[in-house]
């Protein structure tokens, strides 16, 4: 196609547009390297902040350390540990365990919280999604407070190449080479491997040295996906799942119930619990934001879970959540919250010495009525 | 090291964008090669 009209190109012309594209350069990059500064978060009383190399040095100084926060009652009781951040696209995750990190008042046990467990991956978006960068909360003060919205995968800046196929080293389990990146591939991890491998190791260390007694690695997945607004539990965790998920259901939440499969290896809620002697769980809740029918892809979408291609699907029988036109983050973080502490409760049932009083968070009707921001402190 | 290796192979290919864009008599064109350098420099420095 001829263009729409004729302009001769000249030295002048290319020196004209070459300060042009330093421009947009440095502009984009920027606006990229914003990503990669760590989302500020406000720990309520008690907690004490530590970095994941403290337990495994193998990442120190490196862009996989992430902060572990812990909050120790005094009293003996259950060692709890709250994983978000896995996959950085699923903010419900992440946001869960910030809830947890800027409200918790534990009175009993020690609650370990890890709101983003893949630093790396929260410094990019993935290519060819369209995610919007972060996403917004309005606080009761009026103040406005910002998280990113990351990639699935750890940043190829930090790691790359991926090789055509990934082997799980401690299966031997082969999957797609774009996996290696994917920190729930990497579970029990490597010591001496890439760095997604590595990071899964500092997890193991952690969890093996702090004796953690359950672990969540929170979730989301597509509305499409068929473990969605589910539990995976180990073997070992399968009990205590089984009373949670009877207990939600009693609440009027329903939840699925999903062995972790033995065969699928490189997850937490295999390789935790075949490790260690943790109880490991895996939640997921449902997540426009991240599925294939999709169609605008912003922080609304995000937010929200609006879409009409959702709904159309939905019409058509083909999700596997209940979806009435939206999918909001305060009720996905509301699930996870309210799941989280009927756990708490069910663990105690299960073995009275297993005790974790947390105080200060707010329940499934709270989140959902005045949402999330209601429950994050002002930054100053 | 192969992350330099990659480096310099952006930087080489940028050099030559670069010239093909000097030595370009059509501003389209040129324009396009404007569109070409974004993600090179942006490569070559590790950002994205």
């Amino acid at each position: 196609m001829a263009p729409l009209f004729e302009i001769r190109g000249s030295k002048s012309s290319a020196i004209f547009l070459l300060a042009a594209a330093l421009t947009l350069s440095a502009w984009t990059g920027r606006n990229f390297l914003e990503m990669r500064k760590p989302d500020l978060v406000i720990p309520a009383e008690g907690f004490s902040g530590h970095m994941l190399s403290e337990w495994f040095p193998g990442i120190t100084g490196t862009a996989v350390d992430t902060p572990v926060f812990i909050q120790d009652s005094g009293i003996p009781g259950a060692n709890v540990l709250i994983m978000g951040g896995t996959h950085p696209n699923e903010p419900a995750a992440s946001m869960t365990a910030v809830l947890f990190l800027e409200r918790a008042a534990v009175t009993r046990g020690r609650l370990f919280v890890i709101p983003f467990a893949n630093m790396s991956a929260f410094g990019h978006n993935s290519p060819q999604e369209a995610s919007p960068q972060r996403i917004h909360f309005t606080l009761p003060d009026g103040s406005v407070r910002s998280f990113r919205y990351g990639s699935r995968a750890t940043n190829p800046v930090h790691q790359w190449p991926n090789p055509d196929i990934y082997i799980h080293e401690a299966s031997g389990q082969q999957l797609s080479g774009s996996e290696m990146a994917n920190l729930n591939r990497a579970h029990p991890g490597v010591e001496d491997g890439p760095l997604t491998q590595r990071l899964a190791k500092g997890l193991l260390e952690l969890i093996l040295k702090e004796k953690i007694d359950l672990a969540f690695d929170l979730h989301e997945a597509s509305p499409e996906y068929p473990v969605v607004n589910a539990i995976v539990a180990h073997e070992r965790s399968m009990e205590l799942a089984a009373m949670t998920t009877m207990e939600l259901e009693f609440e009027g939440i329903s939840m699925r119930l999903e062995p972790s499969p033995k065969n699928l290896r490189g997850l937490t809620h295999r390789e935790w619990g075949d490790f260690t002697e943790t109880m490991p769980i895996l939640m997921e809740t449902g997540n426009p934001s991240q599925g294939r029918l999709r169609g605008r892809t912003d922080e609304h979408l995000v937010l929200t879970g609006e879409d009409k291609f959702y709904a159309k699907a939905s019409e058509l029988g083909r999700l596997f959540i209940p979806y009435e036109n939206d999918q909001p983050l305060d009720y996905r973080v509301a699930r996870h919250t309210e799941s989280i502490m009927v756990f708490f409760e069910m663990m105690t049932l299960l073995d009275t010495e297993l005790v974790l009083a947390v105080e200060n968070i707010p329940s499934f009707e709270e989140i959902m009525e005045k949402g999330m921001g209601e429950f994050l402190s002002p930054l100053n | 090291m192969m992350t330099l290796v990659y480096r310099g192979i952006a930087l080489f290919i940028l050099a030559l964008v670069l010239r093909c864009m000097f030595r370009e008599k059509d501003f389209w064109k040129q324009v396009t090669a404007t569109m070409v350098i974004v993600p090179l420099v942006l490569r070559i420095l590790l950002i994205k």
